[in-house]
């Protein structure tokens, strides 16, 4: 028989003496001292007999006990408790319950004035002065001023005249919360309402300045009254109010605490850093029982019950994420089979049920940075209630509603390539029209040049056929690979004639260039560009587009210096040897634009762009390959200007026009279709973007395949998206493959590859992974400082995200300086209203707030303010006041933000959605007036005039 | 952070100084919750990377490797400040407890690599600490989870006892209760232990 609680004292009492007397007296004494209880006696004797082994065992060697006692025995009052007895005159112990932390608790029966059941915990306090006992009766009154259902009412709270501190409580004969729900099978809906139930109750002793430090599911009991299941918590405040100074068994105690609850203590618990607690340490501790209440095993527990390694857990606890539940479902399959089952349903369905908004909520009580945990445990109940109500949770990521500045950047829309494969119909138009004049004009040669014209009818049908995307559809032959073929084989056949080769080389190298296969591309057309160079000097038309053609491909390789210089000098020679609205020209203007993009003139582009728009028309052209191929990069000069909804317009047009002209498939619609894609994304309508860019994305996969700027952009795009909406492992992925993608095809130094790699590190900033994402940050950055120089915009908008992401690791002082360093150089170059000055504004003021400098950084932004509307600047101006608003309330300012919101909703801003789920306006989202503020802008009529 | 007389390499990262440590201390024993939280992942280090670095004796007895250990440890975070006697044995108690998870987690740890073969295994060096009496030692350790559910004091003495190695009257004066009682309870557990750890089959 193992002796139970109750029994041991007396055991131990029993075994003791007799183990003073010689063996032979001791059968005497136990048998007058156990009289009836042949149990005890067995019980005394089996330990008696393993007395004689211990001699010789290891627990001998630590036996440093000395003489017999000298002093008197100061015996422990509770020690001598036994069922039966009347405790401080009016509980009648009934039996022991256990052996708490803090001493021991009894069920009695309370005899006055009343007669109820109670628990009776009794503090062991060896060592009892004045000032536990003040402590003790502060406690003690707001103890009993808690009156709510959820919470175990504490009857009473004293000391016997001996000094036995002890607190009478009502006695809850339930389970704990976690095996409850367990044994009955709730589902998931039913168990947050029994939990939404204890945060009320959490919530009701917040409000009473009580904090309860220790919350488990030991000590949330559930209780059953008329049928229906009622959390009942137990030992509010009970830790704290016994506990200084230190003395027996409050050591104890604490020590205690330690060892039975480490998957319950909060992370700041858990960090050497001398912190205060306050509530979000309960809620911290309700968030781990809601997601062992939904997954079934604790964040950093791997196997139910499994005992860890102590400073793993704390390690883990300050350092690690947690998986979500979900996903923790996931993982564990040894016990998520059980664990459904518990929940009424399948790990599948679990998952699933699981997934989005509850693996927001139990993540957002769990946060390491209790700042950003709910602040309250009523806060955490009315995102619960959201969810059952279908309402969006506050815990969703800033996805839905997203703000329009943050993403200009992203969009390196792929370059503008010109439709080579009209252009090779074109050339064959023009090829067969030459052979005809020469036919008719030549009579006698008339077979020779048949037979010749005939070769170059069927050589180009024959490579027309084979890129026409029509016909590769469903060919499981590349169009790259028979264009190579083609390419090879032009040596032999046609090589006489070099005017054709050259020509022939021209078109295919524009072919390539469609294809992405730069590298190939570039090595025919520099051969075409220097052999007209030396045939025919360089004022020729033929020579003036190789120019042209040439510069195009190095502005798709990237060397954009040589291109633009390139292009300019094309672009004189062609205005004044064939005209301001030539053909040519206007194809000299169009890749020029395209350049200027590039290095941030978007506004230089669209001018160039309306031009030959206008020139064509007059041509009477409006549906010309030149100017679809205008208006494609108009829309893009529009993006970059942030003119969305023109953009918008713009690209529509032209895919109607592209959609008749070329067919669905081609890739120049593709293009456009993408392009389409990212300004809807810009606009902020995530899910019609989304789906544009999965079905771009297939198809230029297909037509196209992975290898091609396209492609990659169209999934890196889409990666965006997924990332925007929260979805950041999917997200993650995609940019990942785009970047590989882009490294294979433009090399590590490309612009474009850089981007990027930006874009991998902004989805694991938001991951939380911050440290990898600066380390990808000052990758980019070193490569860009190298090959874009320090002034480009891409080149400060890396600078502009690791300024972020220091701020985030709150190395304050280095995101301050690179925050203004990358401030300054916009100002100059892209000016104080564009999006991407403002955000890095938003990020020093942000640095500037947190090294307490607010007023300066207030002052900043009412400079940058004036500046802009001086400027008369193209946008609405809200941006400003809106990134002025989240320093504002980053720093603590409340009251700022809301006048400086204000401002920007009297400018235009309407994103609700987006004020609720920005993350750097969450100090506010709790503020009336800010809740206020938001609903008025739902509200059309209370809207204020947008100017 | 050179100042003091230390001879031992620091830690990777922001090591405590001995100021910290001996305020946590201090408030801790005048009451302060939050500083045993504070407290505890220090001296858990400390300790680790004193069982890890001690690889001399072959002795099996834990007891003297870990009481010493504790005492090393001590002496290491305090410093040389002074500290009043009665910090000074709360620091043990706490101690005790964190050296009997360390041990107990490097023979778990032993233990099963044995049986993997000796594949991965997370602890550096296993050879820090005698390998002989692994199994009494996670034994030992169940019997006194399995004490402590009937009698957390009881449970506790012979923890601070046996990986600590506070005397009796050191004991009795942390705890408030009398020489008599903790001879007693320090008595009687060593033969209940005993006989727990019998049932499982491991005889000392």
């Amino acid at each position: 028989m193992t002796a139970t609680i109750e029994r041991w004292e007396c055991v131990k009492d029993l075994l003791h003496q007799a183990m003073q007397l010689i063996p032979e007296r001791r059968a005497r004494f136990l048998a007058e001292a156990c009289s009836s209880d042949y149990a005890l006696r067995a019980e005394v004797e089996s330990l008696l007999l393993a007395e004689e082994d211990v001699r010789s065992s290891f627990l001998e060697l630590a036996d440093l006990a000395g003489g017999p006692a000298a002093e008197p025995d100061r015996t422990d009052a509770a020690a001598a408790l036994a069922a039966g007895q009347v405790f401080a005159q009016r509980f009648q112990l009934i039996r022991k319950l256990g052996e708490g932390g803090m001493g021991q608790v009894w069920l009695a029966e309370q005899t006055s004035p009343v007669r109820r059941q109670v628990a009776l915990k009794l503090i062991k306090a060896g060592m009892y002065d004045e000032v536990v006992r003040e402590r003790f009766q502060s406690e003690r009154q707001s103890l009993a001023m808690m009156d709510h259902p959820a919470i175990a009412k504490v009857f009473e709270a004293g000391a016997t005249p001996q000094g036995q501190p002890y607190f009478a409580m009502e006695y809850v004969p339930g389970l704990p919360i976690t095996e409850y729900c367990d044994r009955k099978k709730l589902q998931i809906g039913e168990r947050l309402e029994l939990f939404i139930r204890i945060c009320e109750g959490v919530q009701h002793a917040h409000q009473r300045a009580v904090i309860h430090r220790d919350l488990k599911p030991a000590n949330i009991l559930v209780v059953e009254v008329d049928g229906k299941p009622m959390p009942r918590i137990i030992d509010f405040g009970l830790a704290k109010a016994v506990t200084p100074p230190i003395a027996g068994e409050s050591l104890l105690t604490q020590l205690g605490h330690l060892v039975g609850t480490p998957g319950y203590m909060s992370p700041e618990q858990a960090d050497p850093n001398l912190q205060d607690i306050d509530t979000r340490t309960d809620v911290y501790s309700l968030g781990v029982v809601l997601y062992v209440l939904l997954a079934g095993l604790q964040p950093f527990e791997a196997k139910q019950g499994q005992k860890q390694p102590l400073d793993e857990l704390l390690r883990k606890l300050r350092e690690e994420d947690p998986p979500r539940p979900s996903a923790k479902v996931g993982t564990a399959r040894d016990t998520s089979a059980a664990a459904a089952a518990a929940r009424g349903t399948e790990p599948r369905q679990l998952m699933s049920l699981l997934r989005g908004d509850l693996d927001w909520i139990a993540m957002k009580a769990i946060e390491k940075d209790r700042a950003r945990r709910y602040g309250a445990p009523s806060e955490l109940a009315a995102d619960i209630r959201r969810y059952l109500n279908h309402e969006p949770v506050v815990a969703r990521p800033a996805g839905a509603g997203y703000r329009l500045r943050k993403y200009t950047r992203r969009h390196r829309v792929a370059v503008v390539a010109a439709a080579g494969l009209v252009l090779l119909l074109a050339a064959f138009c023009v090829l067969q029209a030459v052979e005809l004049r020469r036919i008719t004009r030549e009579r006698d040669r008339a077979n020779r040049e048949r037979d010749r014209a005939t070769r170059i009818t069927d050589f180009m049908t024959g490579m027309f056929k084979v890129s026409d995307p029509g016909e590769a559809r469903g060919n499981s032959v590349t169009a790259r690979e028979i264009l190579d073929k083609a390419s090879n084989e032009m040596g032999r056949g046609l090589a006489k004639d070099p005017e054709i080769q050259s020509q022939m080389m021209q078109s295919m190298a524009t072919t390539y260039s469609n294809l992405g296969l730069y590298a190939r591309a570039h090595e025919l057309a520099k051969r075409v560009l220097d052999a007209r160079l030396s045939l025919l000097g360089p004022d020729d038309p033929k020579t003036l587009q190789s120019m042209t053609r040439f510069g195009l491909i190095l502005q798709h390789e990237g060397h954009e210096a040589e291109a633009e210089k390139l292009e300019r000098q094309a672009l004189a020679g062609e205005r004044r040897i064939l005209g301001p609205e030539d053909r040519l020209t206007l194809e000299t203007m169009d890749d020029l634009a395209t350049i200027s993009m590039g290095r941030g003139h978007s506004d230089e582009a669209e001018k160039l762009e309306r031009e030959v728009i206008a020139a064509e028309a007059r041509r009477q052209a409006p549906e010309s390959a030149q100017t679809l191929r205008s208006m494609d990069n108009l829309g893009v000069s529009l993006c970059y200007q942030a003119r969305y909804a023109e953009a918008e317009q713009n690209y529509r047009r032209l895919l109607d026009v592209e959609r008749r002209v070329w067919g669905p498939d081609h890739p120049g619609t593709l293009k456009a279709m993408s392009n389409l894609a990212m300004v809807i994304l810009s606009q902020g309508r995530l899910a019609e973007a989304e789906r544009m860019y999965r079905e771009v994305l297939a198809a230029e996969q297909h037509v196209l395949g992975l290898e091609h700027a396209l492609t990659a952009s169209a999934m890196e795009n889409l990666g965006l998206i997924l990332t925007m909406e929260g979805r950041l492992t999917d997200g993650e992925k995609l940019l990942r493959e785009a970047f590989e993608i882009r490294l294979r095809t433009l090399g590590p130094e490309h612009r474009d590859t850089l981007v990027s790699k930006l874009n991998v590190s902004e989805t694991l900033f938001k991951e939380g992974r911050v440290h990898e994402a600066e380390k990808l940050q000052r990758e980019t950055l070193k490569t860009q400082l190298h090959v874009l120089g320090a002034e480009d915009p891409d080149t400060l908008g890396s600078q502009s995200d690791l300024a972020k992401t220091l701020i985030r690791e709150r190395h304050y002082t280095e995101a301050e300086k690179m925050a203004r360093q990358t401030y300054e150089a916009q100002l100059r170059s892209l000016g104080p209203q564009h999006p991407e000055t403002l955000d890095t504004l938003q990020q020093l003021g942000t640095a500037m707030a947190y090294r307490h400098r607010y007023r300066e950084a207030s002052k900043l932004f009412r400079d940058a303010i004036e500046k802009g509307s001086n400027a008369g600047g193209r946008g609405n101006g809200w941006s400003a006041w809106y990134a002025f608003a989240c320093v504002a309330a980053a720093a603590n300012h409340p009251d700022d933000a809301l006048q400086y919101l204000r401002e920007a909703v009297s400018r235009g801003y309407k994103d609700t959605d987006g004020l609720m789920a920005d993350d750097d306006l969450k100090n506010l989202r709790y503020n009336p007036h800010f809740q206020e503020l938001v609903a008025a802008v739902r509200r059309p009529p209370a809207k204020p005039q947008s100017r | 952070m050179a100042s003091n007389h230390r001879r031992t390499h620091r830690y990777a990262g922001d090591p405590p100084g001995p100021g910290q440590f001996t305020e946590l201390l201090h408030h801790w024993t005048r009451g302060d919750e939050a500083a045993l939280h504070a407290l505890i992942p220090l001296v858990y280090k400390e300790l680790r990377r004193l069982a890890h670095y001690h690889r001399q004796s072959e002795r099996p007895d834990h007891t003297l490797q870990s009481t010493a250990l504790v005492h090393e440890a001590y002496l290491r975070l305090a410093g040389a400040q002074a500290v009043e006697l009665r910090d000074r044995a709360h620091f043990i108690a706490a101690a005790s407890w964190l050296m009997r998870q360390i041990l107990v987690d490097y023979a778990r740890a032993r233990r099963a690599s044995k049986r993997d073969g000796g594949c991965k295994v997370a602890i550096e060096d296993l050879a820090a600490l005698p390998a002989n009496g692994d199994a009494e030692l996670l034994a030992l350790d169940d019997a006194l989870d399995e004490l402590s559910r009937i009698d957390v004091r009881q449970a506790k003495i012979v923890e601070m006892k046996f990986f600590g190695g506070l005397s009796a009257p050191e004991i009795s004066n942390l705890l408030g209760i009398s020489r008599a009682t903790v001879d007693r309870d320090w008595a009687t557990a060593r033969i209940w232990l005993h006989r727990q750890m019998s049932k499982g089959g491991i005889a000392a």
